[in-house]
């Protein structure tokens, strides 16, 4: 199954900045990954902290005090 | 452990003098010791586990999955393989994209973990394990690069094998000989990463997920205020200090307090 | 175990389990995760491939760049090239790199032996049969002695450089001994595809080792030239670049970098001097959590308030 998208092995596209040579493949890679990372700090994960006052005996120590953590 | 009906034929517990010669034994208590009770594979976690950036830990092993299944299906049609089938060809760039992820995934892990200071807590070794994971990963991706018996191999080990040789090593690792960097990539290396990540696994299940700076667990007046610095104790120096052999410290009681009941 | 005197400052970190918990399912979550990253990495692989250039056999080197080929047989034979003169582990034509005092490079030693005149360009050579003209130029190079060896094949390689395209028809006259004829008939054995198997794991069935072979391969100028082509180059950010328009290698930037720069990109010690100072900073990464300053940093950057947000005022009712 060969590329049907990019060109194939010819010298890719670069970005010079000063010093920097960047290929445009690799900037993209980065650039996802920020937005990856800023995004996850960003978005709201699903599910609340009331979860949490509901929830059952917990296996979740040694001691299993974590039933009824809520006040 | 309550005196309930127990089966003798599974665990006869054995006293004092035995246990201490039963190498059964000992190995039984110390694996159950490595991790708390229910701890091995919990379905509740601290409330404050409640981000995105949690998932890409999970993320960096499902896509260390997917590379070592695809590798393994290179391998049954050999190094050559993907040169001459567009099948093999495929599975190849599947091995290739999915080491990319690996990598992307593994990153914001790290960068996530950077910002938590997620070494608090006697984790320094669970920081330890997974830095030296990265490097392992990238050395691993190395050998891979040279495997691909393409002008890419040609080119990446002939200019390799200056920084190798320049730091003494080159003869030990000679890149320019891929049927043995083959093997360091197939069987070595990933034998070194997987190590590490069971032991970086085990010390993320055996800790717990960091708590934010300054928490403070509910009902917690008589504890200390917390110093948020991220310093390890010097017990914890020690220990990694000592942990040349891993086991040494992810197999003594974890969280070395009183739980308060 | 208890505290040492370590210039310790207690971690009072509390443990995990004694906070407030909410049910979270870690297997549905790997399966889920799994699941996504499998489907992606399909997907871009159906969509992006991957890249796979050829290798450049020295049958296809000596086809496409012969007077390359002719330049470094003779640059072999004067031991100027760079795997002649490279040092350890190869040689001991040259000490290596150093780090200040620090020779790693010579400390090792020579561990793979290489004879480059003789194993690279000779022994092939040799075992030509039926060829009179060559059995005769072989004789005569064994027969002189090392300087004068020296003096025929660096005043070949010399006219070979003033000569148009490096041609070696267009020659100026002289005495060059048995060179001409040696590096003549080496691109003949090249080009004929005979060299390949020879150099690679001499007197050996099996072609396991190719140290030889890219070894003479990178000693000429085509292989370097396609990779810059390429931006493949140590000066191009190399390391961190793959072929076509696919990613590379981008975690590989920071260790590129220094090449990038002076001192390194002007130093004869380069290698060595960012491989020192890679492990320096990697062994900081590894150790980060004992290093004052820089584990208090995440602290104080306040990143963290993203990911530990306070719950919402509702959720605390009861």
């Amino acid at each position: 199954m060969n590329a049907t998208i990019l060109p194939a092995l010819a010298a890719g596209s670069y970005v010079h900045w000063g010093v920097i040579q960047i290929s445009v493949a690799n900037l993209i890679v980065i650039g996802a990954m920020l937005l990856l990372f800023i995004a996850a700090l960003l978005v709201p994960f699903p599910g609340s902290a009331n979860a949490a006052r509901s929830g059952r005996a917990g296996s979740h120590s040694r001691s299993g005090t974590q039933r009824g953590q809520s006040e | 452990m309550t005196a309930a009906k127990r089966n003798p034929l599974i665990e006869a517990e054995p006293g004092p003098a035995e246990s201490d010669r039963n190498w059964t034994a000992r190995l039984r208590r110390r694996i159950t010791r490595t991790v708390p009770p229910g701890q091995w594979l919990p379905d509740r976690q601290p409330v404050y586990v409640r981000s995105w950036i949690y998932v890409f830990g999970v993320a960096t092993l499902a896509a260390l999955l997917v590379v070592l299944g695809s590798g393994v299906v290179l391998s049954v049609g050999g190094s050559a393989w993907w040169h001459t089938s567009a099948v093999g060809h495929f599975v190849n760039s599947v091995h290739l994209w999915s080491v990319e992820l690996f990598f992307a995934f593994m990153v914001i892990h790290l960068w996530g973990k950077f910002f938590m200071a997620a070494w608090r807590g006697n984790r320094a070794l669970t920081w330890i394990t997974g830095a030296v994971c990265f490097v392992g990963s990238i050395g691993t991706a190395f050998t891979g690069y040279l495997s691909q018996s393409n002008f890419d191999s040609q080119w990446i080990s002939t200019q390799a094998k200056d920084g190798l040789n320049a730091a003494g090593v080159g003869a030990y690792f000679n890149v320019l000989n891929p049927a043995r960097m083959l093997l360091w990539h197939i069987v070595l290396l990933p034998l070194f990463v997987g190590v590490l990540v069971i032991a970086h696994l085990l010390l993320v299940r055996r800790h717990g997920v960091v708590p934010p700076f300054d928490a403070t667990p509910p009902g917690d007046a008589g504890r200390a205020s917390i110093a948020s610095d991220g310093s390890p104790p010097a017990v914890e120096v020690v220990a990694v200090a000592e942990s040349i052999i891993i086991s040494a410290q992810i197999t003594t009681d974890p969280d070395d307090r009183e739980v308060e009941r | 175990m208890t505290g040492m005197a370590f210039g310790r400052k207690p971690d009072r970190t509390p443990d995990a389990h004694l906070f407030a918990s909410r049910e979270y399912d870690l297997v549905k979550e790997f399966v889920i995760a799994t699941a996504v990253v499998l489907g992606l990495s399909l997907l871009l692989a159906g969509i992006f491939s991957s890249p796979d250039r050829k290798a450049i056999t020295l049958q296809a080197w000596a086809q496409t760049a012969p007077n390359d080929v002719v330049a470094t047989a003779t640059a072999e034979l004067a031991g100027t090239s760079t795997s002649a003169s490279y040092g350890p582990p190869y040689n001991n034509a040259a000490a290596g790199q150093q780090i200040g005092p620090i020779k790693l490079q010579k400390w090792a030693g020579v561990r793979i032996r290489v004879d480059s005149a003789r194993e690279l360009v000779l022994n092939p050579l040799a075992g030509i049969q039926g060829d009179s003209t060559l059995a005769d130029a072989l004789h005569t190079w064994q027969q002189a002695g090392a300087d004068q060896q020296s003096n025929w094949a660096n005043h070949y390689a010399d006219a070979l450089a003033a000569a148009p395209d490096g041609n070696p028809g267009q020659v100026k006259s002289a005495d060059y001994g048995p060179v001409p004829v040696l590096a003549g008939r080496f691109l003949q054995l090249a080009a004929g595809g005979g060299l390949d198997s020879l150099l690679a794991s001499p007197n050996s069935f099996y072609p396991l080792d190719q140290t030889r072979a890219l070894l003479l391969l990178s000693d000429g100028s085509y292989l370097e030239d396609q990779a810059r082509a390429e931006h493949l180059g140590g000066d191009q950010w190399g390391m961190m670049n793959e072929s076509g328009n696919y990613p590379g290698q981008p975690w590989m930037w920071l260790y590129t970098f220094w090449y990038q720069i002076k001192p390194f990109s002007t130093s004869g010690n380069a290698d060595a001097l960012v491989w020192g100072l890679m492990a320096v900073l990697t062994l900081g990464f590894v150790f980060l959590p004992f290093i004052p300053g820089l584990r208090s940093l995440p602290g104080h950057l306040g990143v963290h308030r993203l990911i530990w947000r306070p719950a919402e005022p509702d959720s605390r009712s009861g």
